[in-house]
């Protein structure tokens, strides 16, 4: 119930409700079972720090899918309505016996500076994230920005003080390709569900192959 | 799983999900882009216009920068040219990529799609990338317009790689790394995408090597399925309806913008007239004649306001602009007119609605009036449309040679 109504609350704060409820409430979002999931690129690897301090390395995950996320705990609009879905495919994934075993979520911040390892951990709890399988990360901004680069992902600061970024989710498989990037404005936590576990349905890499796995921004 | 997703219903967070991409501010934005592209919703400063020489072949296509900002001591006035490189391309459609950081020209004869960086100084847009091979890398000719799917770009090409058959839905990634094609049953123009229905729909035309030819010379025989509207699933990239009309050349089409609006219109050149796709209850579509343009329109383009409260229509050969009223999606109704502009194409309308440019030169090879221009409406708020008499482009007559001007984006 009080979920029910941070939701509806944050729906307000979204500022668009009367307005959609004088165009009729929106049919329930579709989904398909059979989406065509085409190998869009490489996944660059690289090194953040979760809110323990702790390195995680993307390619640490190989074998596993991966949701990955760029957001930031100040944005008003998207980022905690993703973070919320996350939070429900979380759910899903568990249920479905593969959270932190066979399928795991990042969220990277695009604003290290703001989003300190205190602040990304709060952010973490309030959304119910369970660091066994999701886990929140930064890196210092110098560090952080050839990762957006590497993703095409990018910061900008608007003249009232916000923070514009491309709002994408990208879903990467087990050998560390890119499969599918979601729009964050309409994101379903359903679909992405039935996408992960298309994924996992794929035979899993050999060990041989994950040796020689994408370019690293490790290295650079 | 069931148990946290009943804490938060699918409903709200498709309300959610809503409300973040249309919050109230953006029911006045930009019309006509990808929804998965952040709509202009401030005026607009800078146009971005794709054209070639009025001479195809004598000169390079080019990216014309226009000085569209009300305030500028050169508003109305070309700033400069980015000449590509390579003539005889056919300058025709352009589209931004999801970020709005890339625009993307694509180019109806040689196939090549040209990528500018229009983010790092949107007045000087950068050409990044040149893509050459583009019939053997996809298998598609004919490329029409690029439309932004997150972090891609998905292109509607008319043709097979010859330049005849069917064509099909070519996938890129944003920095022009080619991904996968889709094969169509007819020769795809334009692509408009509802995405919290997982439904694409692509409207139909002609194969390139009917448009390389004198018109004189066009064999509709030779044409597959252009009286056809193809119903996609989105997500699988699969065609699950084809809508069929007794009219062909099924040009523009257009989704309403407002949340969970179902329905939609596409014009049909050859059939001088306006029809209606509408999903029902079922999830199938329907397809219907809404209006008639009158029998000598041709028309070329449809644009929609922001409100969903009118369509504009460019008749290509009545030589004149039509509003029509859509408040009553199914009894539209002729509005208003713009006559005696002659051969108008491509229009685009301002963010507020309340300006509409629109240029005049279709494909090279169709063309009939060399009066090249682009022009500027301004429309009231009961719909009126206006000719600005303080805006005028003449491509006819323009300092660095004449050049047919076609798609146009803002900034």
């Amino acid at each position: 119930m009080l979920r029910q109504f941070a939701s509806v609350v944050l729906c307000l704060l979204l500022g668009s409700v009367p307005s959609l409820f004088a165009a009729g409430a929106p049919p329930e979002p579709a989904v398909s079972a059979n989406p065509n999931l085409s190998v869009i690129g490489r996944a660059p690897d690289f090194a953040l720090r979760d809110t323990e301090g702790r390195t995680v390395r993307l390619s640490e995950y190989r074998g596993r899918v991966v949701l990955l996320a760029f957001v930031f705990t100040s944005c008003p609009g998207v980022c905690p309505l993703i973070t919320r879905q996350m939070s429900a495919l979380q759910a899903g994934l568990k249920e479905a016996g593969v959270f932190g075993r066979r399928a795991n979520m990042l969220s990277v911040t695009v604003d290290p500076e703001t989003d300190t390892s205190k602040v990304l951990a709060e952010y973490a709890q309030k959304f119910g994230a369970d660091p066994a399988g999701w886990r929140f990360l930064r890196e210092t901004m110098a560090r952080t920005r050839p990762v957006l680069k590497a993703y095409d992902e990018w910061t900008k600061l608007l003249p009232k003080g916000e923070l514009d970024h491309p709002a994408r989710v990208y879903l990467l498989d087990q050998k560390g390709d890119i499969r599918e990037i979601y729009s964050l404005a309409f994101f379903n936590e359903k679909q992405a569900l039935i996408d992960i576990q298309t994924l996992l349905a794929e035979a899993a890499p050999k060990q041989a192959e994950e040796s020689t796995q994408s370019e690293s921004l490790l290295r650079r | 799983m069931k148990a946290e997703f009943r804490k938060l219903p699918s409903r709200m967070v498709l309300v959610c999900a809503l409300a973040a991409a249309f919050p109230a501010s953006q029911l006045i934005a930009e019309t006509c882009i990808s929804p998965y592209i952040k709509a202009l919703s401030k005026p607009e400063t800078v146009m971005y216009l794709w054209a070639l020489p009025a001479t195809p072949g004598q000169g390079e296509d080019f990216l014309a920068v226009i000085d569209v900002n009300l305030a500028s001591a050169t508003y109305g006035k070309i700033l400069k040219r980015i000449p590509v490189g390579s003539k005889g391309n056919e300058a025709h459609h352009i589209g931004y990529t999801d970020d709005r950081t890339k625009l993307w020209a694509a180019s109806l004869n040689s196939d090549r799609f040209f990528i500018f960086d229009v983010a790092t100084d949107p007045m000087n847009p950068k050409l990044i990338k040149v893509i050459d091979n583009v019939a053997k890398l996809t298998g598609l000719s004919g490329p029409h317009t690029p439309y932004a799917i997150p972090g891609r770009i998905l292109v509607s090409m008319a043709s097979g790689p010859d330049g005849t058959g069917p064509g099909g839905l070519a996938e890129f990634t944003n920095e022009g790394r080619f991904i996968a094609s889709h094969a169509a049953t007819n020769h795809p123009y334009e692509t408009v995408i509802k995405p919290e229905f997982n439904r694409m729909i692509t409207s139909a035309w002609f194969p390139q090597k009917t448009w390389m030819t004198p018109m004189a010379q066009w064999d509709p025989s030779t044409w597959s399925n252009p009286n056809t509207l193809l119903v996609w699933d989105l997500k699988e990239r699969k065609i699950v309806q084809t809508l069929v009309a007794p009219d062909a050349v099924m040009l523009a089409a257009r989704w309403m913008l407002k949340p969970g609006a179902k329905y939609g219109y596409n014009i049909s050149s050859a059939g001088n007239s306006i029809w209606m796709f509408k999903m029902e209850d079922d999830g199938n579509f329907s397809y219907r004649k809404a209006a008639d343009t009158g029998p000598n329109c041709s028309p070329a383009d449809l644009r929609q306001s922001p409100d969903d409260k009118f369509l504009y229509v460019s008749c290509f050969v009545g030589s004149e602009i039509q509003a029509w009223d859509i408040s009553d999606p199914e009894k539209i109704r002729l509005h208003d007119t713009i006559q005696g502009v002659v051969q108008p194409n491509m229009m685009h309308v301002t963010f507020d609605g309340r300006r509409l440019y629109f240029t005049n030169s279709a494909i090279s090879s169709i063309d009939y009036s060399p009066r090249y221009s682009m022009q500027l409406v301004q429309i009231g708020r009961d719909g009126r449309m206006k000719l600005d008499p303080n805006f005028k482009i003449d491509f006819a007559r323009a300092p660095d040679g004449p050049a047919r001007p076609h798609d146009m984006l803002l900034n």
